[in-house]
């Protein structure tokens, strides 16, 4: 008899549907599944052959075929063993092929019938929604990631029996876990935001770079930090995400999509309500900044995506290593191509960069550093030219004096900062509605020219800043970008003077930096 | 007449080919052994004692390892061939005997034999100052050797550094900038630039200039040979000024020089933190000249020392309003934006936030008053 029953796949953290068609038929005995299975998937046939044994489902000398549709698409990972399971008990009359319409099957089967947990349900299921799927079984410890949409059932059940009992309907039978409660995100988040312990207020002093901080957050500029030792640069860093507005629910989806992936969504067993805050240490290797491996999985910059990518260190990281992000920070997305397909993860993060200014790090204060200028000339070279081109905002954190650690001012909060950039933010999702991008960081230079309109007066002073800073084009729309950012969170439709003046002073001094 | 004027030329040039053979031969720091060889006649003459294998005989087997290495350098040496081939890349040579040769280095107690130079030696006519200095040296350095480089050269003042980077640099850079005369003493050939990164100002030194040596062309730099050619650098100028030192700086080597050459020694002072002014501190402690302007220096130097003079005033930009009370706040020490966000409350009493300031600043850049050091750091512009 032929059954048919639906199951999932994830391809980067775009799924599709898959189709498990089984067929039991007369012959000589045997079993084989056919559809590009990778080897993971080829071995679900021992597991379910025992599993079935062991859960009282005798298998008949029959001969059984398994085709995973669409059968092109090479498949990998142990989610299929449940689904090809139930479609064996199906094809043997045990379970009618009625039971399983619109459902969504997933999980790893134990020899003893047990279900584990896999990885990417929460994309599958997302995919699932959008195919008109109804509800999905899958492994307990996955059902809270399968409620999670909100638009589909989610059932989690221990092991093959329950799930066969689910599915004839005899819920009193097994002990089926109750539906996951629907997920209240705005809560989460609310609970999130007022819950975290890092706020802005516990930097005291260092106002230029909070300043920064706060511009690039509103504008979405890649930031820079350069300053010794201790000055409070990845204090900062570590603090940049609560002044960023919170995810919204499209945007943790997409989020919580590549956690899933990756199988990092099993430790908060929840949505992320938190946008990815990311540090890696400066010996990681290409491979794992970017994503990779003989079958893909996503890197550290897609699993910043819609956060903040702290590369601290950053004149230490491997030159190639950091010239891998170029694309990603072009593109919003990371691409890569194996044998069996082009995997895309999306990689749309805030880069923040520090660095000391030289490799003792207490440049320029003559009394400390002892670097030579031709020293501290090469420490800056390390860092490849395009990747400081796409730093919108250089900013130097100057040594913490003691009257900063001492004398406690009133300090701005988070919230209070995040307010603003809300509102900048806010200005710029309306002035871009019908655009391809969203912030001013990302603007082109034509896209610039036709946003940042500058008056009359302003472009006098743009020449004069042009002239005197020997700016290259690139620098002047860099320039422009930042003013555009800071005049949004003035509230300020008009480019001013004041604006392209803080904006200049941000721009990066390059190679003049470290004049001799 | 003209055939004998030529004939006295080309001799010139054969004998100058002679010496410069002589120089390199027998090694440039062995006076006793030139002094020896001088004595047997002319350069010429030892060639052919040489070449003849007459030389042993003459001078004893004292100098037997020699005169092994004079015959070693010469085989395959082109005596008139590497001189004219040097003349030829415009490079001269000057020893000891001649007109041209620095008077003032010839009273050195070690003076050079030779001295191998491009451009033009210093005239012997006018001053000469040595402004020197350490090569890491801080914005008020950097500024302080521009304005005596440009404020000595201005006043027809030569000066005298030894190219390297930093104050020295700074300093003769400033001077040609003025249209002035200046003088790099290297501690290398003479065809090489070190370093590298003042490819620039070799280049106008050689142009406007002078690059003097007592090593060859064609030798690399060597840590020691550095502190030997500090030596010149004192005997060829009136009086040193040290701008900025640390307490162990090899400036001071060339100090110890000048005051062994009996040159006056002038300091410039800082702060009592700075660490890289504690030499210059010291050395006025010790009872060096305390200097604070060019007009001071000069002043000393014609030996019209007037009090009323010493303190020439800054022009000051005059900026009204927060600009004019910022820049009285700028020094030449970099501050970074806080600093200065918290000075200017502390003193007007008024809380100007970041980005107000940063705009200020900026303005103030941009009317040369003021100059972003990097990022965040401002100070009192140099020019």
């Amino acid at each position: 008899m032929l059954s048919a029953v639906t199951s999932g796949a994830v391809y980067g953290i775009r799924s599709r549907m898959i189709q498990v068609e089984v067929d039991v038929s007369h012959g000589l005995p045997c079993f084989q599944i056919v559809g590009l299975p990778g080897s993971a998937v080829r071995e679900a046939r021992e597991r379910v052959k025992v599993a079935l044994k062991n859960v009282g489902v005798k298998i008949p000398p029959m001969c059984i075929n398994v085709n995973l549709s669409p059968a092109d698409l090479p498949k990998s990972g142990t989610m299929f063993d449940l689904p090809v399971a139930v479609g064996i008990m199906i094809a043997l009359s045990q379970i009618p092929q009625q039971a399983v319409r619109d459902t969504l099957l997933l999980g790893e089967l134990g020899l003893s019938g047990e279900l584990k947990p896999v990885k990417g349900v929460l994309p599958i299921v997302q995919e699932a929604a959008r195919h008109g799927i109804r509800r999905c079984v899958l492994p307990a410890e996955n059902a809270w990631e399968g409620a999670l949409t909100g638009t589909i059932e989610s059932v989690g059940v221990a092991n093959l029996k329950e799930a066969a009992a689910y599915l004839l309907g005899e819920k009193a039978c097994g002990n089926v876990e109750d539906k996951p409660e629907a997920f209240d995100f705005d809560a989460a988040v609310r609970r999130e935001t007022e819950g975290s312990r890092l706020d802005f207020s516990d930097i005291n002093g260092q106002e230029s770079l909070k300043r920064a901080a706060e511009v690039a957050a509103a504008g979405f500029h890649h930031l820079l930090l350069v300053g010794p030792p201790g000055s409070g640069k990845t204090m900062l860093a570590r603090r940049i995400p609560s002044i960023l507005p919170p995810l919204s629910l499209e945007e943790s989806l997409e989020v919580s999509a590549v956690y899933s992936v990756s199988g990092l969504l099993q430790e908060t067993r929840a949505l992320k309500t938190q946008r990815p805050y990311l540090n890696p240490h400066h010996t990681i290797t290409g491979q794992a900044l970017a994503g990779g491996g003989r079958v893909p999985a996503p890197g550290i910059i897609s699993l910043a995506h819609r956060g903040v990518l702290f590369l601290d260190e950053l004149s230490e990281f491997r030159r190639e290593t950091l010239d891998i992000l170029r694309q990603p920070l072009e593109d919003k997305q990371v691409q890569i191509a194996r044998s069996s397909g082009t995997y895309v993860y999306p990689a749309d993060f805030m880069l923040v960069g520090a660095m000391n200014p030289c490799p003792c790090g207490h440049y320029p204060d003559p009394a400390r550093c002892r670097c030579t200028p031709y020293e501290v000339k090469r420490y800056l070279g390390r860092i490849s030219g395009p990747l400081l081109d796409r730093m919108d905002i250089c900013v130097e954190a100057q040594p913490v004096e003691f009257q900063d650690i001492a004398e406690h001012r009133a300090q701005e909060s988070s919230a209070q900062i995040r307010e603003r950039v809300m509102a900048a933010r806010e200005r710029q999702r309306a002035r871009y509605e019908d655009c391809t991008f969203r912030f001013n960081g990302d603007m082109s230079a034509g896209e610039v020219d036709r946003f940042c309109l500058l008056g009359e007066r302003e472009k006098r002073f743009m020449e004069k800043v042009y002239g005197r800073m020997r700016l290259s084009a690139r620098g002047y729309h860099r320039i422009l970008r930042v003013a555009r950012t800071i005049a949004d969170l003035a509230d300020s439709e008009q480019i001013k003077e004041i604006h392209l003046a803080e904006a200049a002073c941000y721009r990066q001094a390059g190679g003049k930096y470290w004049q001799a | 007449m003209t055939d004998k004027n030529n004939r006295t030329e080309e001799m010139n040039v054969q004998d100058k080919a002679y010496m410069h053979w002589l120089y390199q031969a027998a090694g440039m720091g062995n006076r006793r052994f030139l002094e020896e060889l001088a004595r047997l006649g002319t350069p010429e003459t030892v060639y052919q004692m040489m070449q003849t294998g007459l030389l042993e005989s003459k001078l004893g087997k004292q100098y037997q390892k020699k005169i092994r290495q004079m015959i070693q350098f010469t085989q395959g040496y082109d005596v008139l061939g590497a001189y004219e081939g040097m003349l030829a890349r415009g490079i001269r040579f000057v020893t000891k005997e001649e007109q041209d040769y620095p008077a003032k280095l010839k009273e050195l107690a070690d003076s050079p034999y030779g001295l191998y130079y491009v451009g033009r030696m210093p005239d012997q006519s006018r001053r000469s100052v040595a402004v020197i200095g350490a090569r890491e040296c801080s914005e008020y350095g950097r500024h302080m050797a521009k304005r005596f480089g440009r404020e000595l050269a201005e006043a027809g003042i030569q000066v005298i550094s030894g190219m390297a980077r930093g104050i020295d640099g700074i300093s003769q850079h400033a001077a040609l900038r003025a249209e002035g005369y200046s003088l790099g003493v290297l501690g290398c050939g003479v065809d090489i630039c070190y370093p590298q990164e003042n490819r620039q100002l070799y280049e106008e030194l050689a142009d406007k200039g002078g690059i003097c040596s007592e090593y060859p062309p064609g030798m690399a730099p060597r840590a020691l040979l550095f502190p030997l050619r500090n030596r010149i650098i004192s005997a060829l100028a009136d009086a040193v000024l040290v701008i900025e030192a640390r307490k162990k700086s090899g400036t001071l080597i060339t100090v110890d020089m000048a005051l062994e050459q009996g040159r006056e020694v002038y300091a410039l002072p800082g702060r009592a933190t700075d660490l890289l002014s504690d030499g210059c501190n010291c050395l006025i402690k010790q009872g060096a000249g305390l200097i604070t302007s060019p007009q001071e220096l000069l002043n000393e130097l014609s030996g019209t020392c007037s009090a009323k003079e010493s303190c020439r005033q800054q022009e000051l930009i005059c900026l009204e309003g927060r600009q004019g009370q910022l820049l009285s706040l700028l020094d030449y020490q970099p501050q970074s934006v806080q600093t200065l966000q918290i000075r200017y409350e502390e003193k007007y009493n008024e809380y100007v936030t970041i980005p107000e300031l940063l705009n200020e600043l900026m303005q103030l850049c941009l009317h040369d008053a003021a100059r972003q050091v990097c990022g965040s750091y401002f100070m009192k512009s140099a020019e």
